[in-house]
């Protein structure tokens, strides 16, 4: 745990950092992708991981994200980074409205709940919902990356962008984790009663983590437009729910576990590209293997994150 | 001259057509060790839940310094400085000892919601304030060489101890302990009884149920004596012991183990 700290992440970051300058324009996409998807599943993480709320909907938010910022440019001319506040509140903003009336409902219940929400998302932009979201097809032909004026035809600077929003999100985790609202997550999900008795509004945080989850996923939307400038559909259905539960199931709800999830599902594919159809099929089986020998995930979450002056020489364990 | 500060009146709970607690009234004055005892099903557990708010009886009133928290939710009782233990430990018990008791600093903590997403040099602060807060109670309840220690992994009585630890860490003005000597050794019995005087001493009133009747008539100043849910005696230690009901109500629940 401590060596994940002090050395794991900053090497991983440095690498991440220097990596598109090693890759091809091919490579970069890919490497694009995982950056993204990293993101939507560590949203999904606060939600599921830390929260326990059985949410199979998290596609609808990243969804929503991507739509905001799509349509803000498409209709009204808005940069896409401009589009970055609306693309977090719209989707925070429908998070809690959708949080609040089913954050009661046990856990079956509300899975499937969350995927209805999902499939409505999904027909109401099919629809061509008020004209604006382009019905099937979507919207595409969006304008590339701009600051100030100055517009970025290169992937890199998408790559950067989408590193940035990684870094970010990496770094709200980590506040979390040092904080009453995000241990209140932990508490909760662990004990429900016990944590209520202990003065905790269960109720409160839990619709406080899916408003945090469908933002930062929301926010994931604008780099996956400023990506592709393009969106459409079928890349928010509830197959791609289903993917983000999964790969924070099987990762174990730990940072490094989430980004090994989505590498095996997103990567791993491309590296054998003649197997990448068959990357449900790979997927599918390491769900399996992985559920059957490690339960609680291949790299499972671990607690101790309590100051230094607490711990004595002489403890036991932990 | 203390008040009363906790009053039941009439407070009535029912499971389909049992009366787990029926038309029970008592007080319990600030400052007091105040004992509930009864036969296993007599209904003290449920009720701890109605004053604690995991449950909401359907008649009769609690009053807490003079406010009705019957329909209160239990993090809102917390909110007015009544704390509870479970008599089937409830702790996160992933967790270490140290995150345990930190969980009892949650209301007493400034932070809002949004310091878990962009702290401020207030909410580093107050996070230091509330670890050394955590660091009190594991001295006082004994337990530094186990901070890191993951609960799941302790003694029983190790865990009543965290487990009374993490309600203190809420600062409360009434600790509601349900059973807290079960399952305890003598030796942690002992102990345990030293504890809930300290705690005492600090100006805590304390609500407790217990089964070791020893105990309850060493260390209570004053006690209800329940069965099928009514309350058949109230009074001093000296003066329940005297009472033939209650040595019936305890001879006969012993028969109706058999
Ligand atoms: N949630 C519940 N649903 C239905 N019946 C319940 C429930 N909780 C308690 N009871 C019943 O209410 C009665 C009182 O139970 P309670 O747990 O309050 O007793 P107790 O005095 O705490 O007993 P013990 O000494 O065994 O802890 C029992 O008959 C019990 O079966
Ligand atoms: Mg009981």
């Amino acid at each position: 745990m401590k060596n994940l700290n002090v050395f794991g992440y900053p090497l991983f970051i440095v690498f991440m950092a220097a990596l598109p300058l090693g890759l091809d324009a091919r490579w970069q996409e890919v490497a694009i992708s995982f950056l993204v998807f990293s993101v939507v599943a560590l949203s999904q993480d606060i939600v599921l991981g830390k929260c326990g709320i059985f949410n199979m909907g998290q596609a609808l938010f990243f969804g929503m994200g991507a739509y905001c910022t799509a349509i803000l440019n498409n209709e009204y001319g808005w940069s896409l980074l401009s589009t970055i506040p609306v693309a977090i509140l719209i989707p925070a903003l429908f998070g809690i409205l959708l949080a609040g009336p089913i954050m009661h409902l046990r856990g079956d219940y509300l899975l499937v709940t969350t995927i209805g929400f999902n499939i409505v998302f999904v027909q109401a932009v099919q629809n061509n919902l008020g004209g604006v979201t382009g019905g099937p097809n979507g919207i595409f032909g969006l304008d590339s990356l701009s600051l100030f004026g100055h517009e970025f035809t290169d992937q890199v600077a998408v790559y950067y962008f989408a590193f940035a929003v990684m870094l970010l999100t990496l770094w709200i985790m980590r506040n979390l984790e040092h904080s009453k609202a995000g241990r209140a997550l932990h508490y909760l999900r662990l004990d429900p009663l016990a944590a209520e008795s202990i003065g905790i509004n269960t109720r409160l945080y839990k619709i406080f983590a899916f408003g945090l989850g469908a933002g930062i996923a929301g926010l994931a939307g604008t780099v996956f437009v400023a990506q592709f400038t393009a969106v459409s559909p079928e890349g928010f259905g509830f197959m791609q729910s289903v993917l983000f539960f999964s790969i924070v199931i099987v990762g174990g709800s730990s940072v490094p576990g989430i980004f090994l999830g989505v590498f095996v599902m997103f990567v791993l594919p491309e590296v054998f590209s003649p197997l990448a159809t068959w990357r449900y099929f790979i997927f599918g089986f390491a769900m399996i293997a992985a559920m059957i020998l490690r339960p609680r995930g291949i790299w499972p979450a671990k607690f101790g994150n309590i100051p230094k002056f607490l711990i004595k020489e002489s403890n036991h364990g932990g | 001259m203390a008040g009363n500060d906790l009053v039941l009146t009439g407070v009535t709970k029912r499971f389909g057509g049992l009366v787990a607690v029926d038309d029970l009234s008592f007080s319990v004055k600030e400052g007091q060790i105040y004992g509930i005892i009864g036969p296993n099903g007599a209904g003290k557990t449920t009720a701890f839940n109605c004053i604690t708010g995991i449950y909401r009886s359907e008649e009769g009133s609690v009053k807490w310094r003079g406010e009705e928290i019957r329909g209160l939710t239990p993090y809102q009782i917390v909110d007015r400085g009544i704390v509870r233990t479970f008599q089937t430990i409830r702790l996160f018990s992933e967790m270490s000892v140290a995150e345990n008791i930190m969980s009892g600093r949650h209301i007493k903590s400034s932070q809002s919601w949004w310091h878990g997403i962009f702290p401020t040099p207030g909410s580093r602060r107050d996070e230091k304030e509330n670890w050394l807060r955590v660091q009190e109670q594991l001295e006082f309840f004994d337990l530094q060489d186990y901070a890191t220690t993951p609960t799941g992994s302790l003694s029983y009585g190790m865990q009543r101890r965290v487990e009374m630890a993490r309600a203190m860490a809420v600062e409360p003005t009434l600790l509601i302990l349900d059973e807290p000597a079960a399952g305890l050794n003598d030796k942690e019995t002992c102990e345990l009884l030293q504890t809930i005087y300290k705690i005492r001493d600090k100006g805590v009133t304390v609500l407790l149920i217990e089964h070791d009747m020893d105990m309850v008539m060493e260390m209570t100043d004053y006690l209800s004596v329940i069965n099928f849910g009514r309350k058949i005696a109230e009074g001093t230690p000296a003066e329940v012991q005297a009472n033939p009901a209650v040595i019936e109500a305890y001879l006969g629940s012993e028969d109706d183990d058999e």
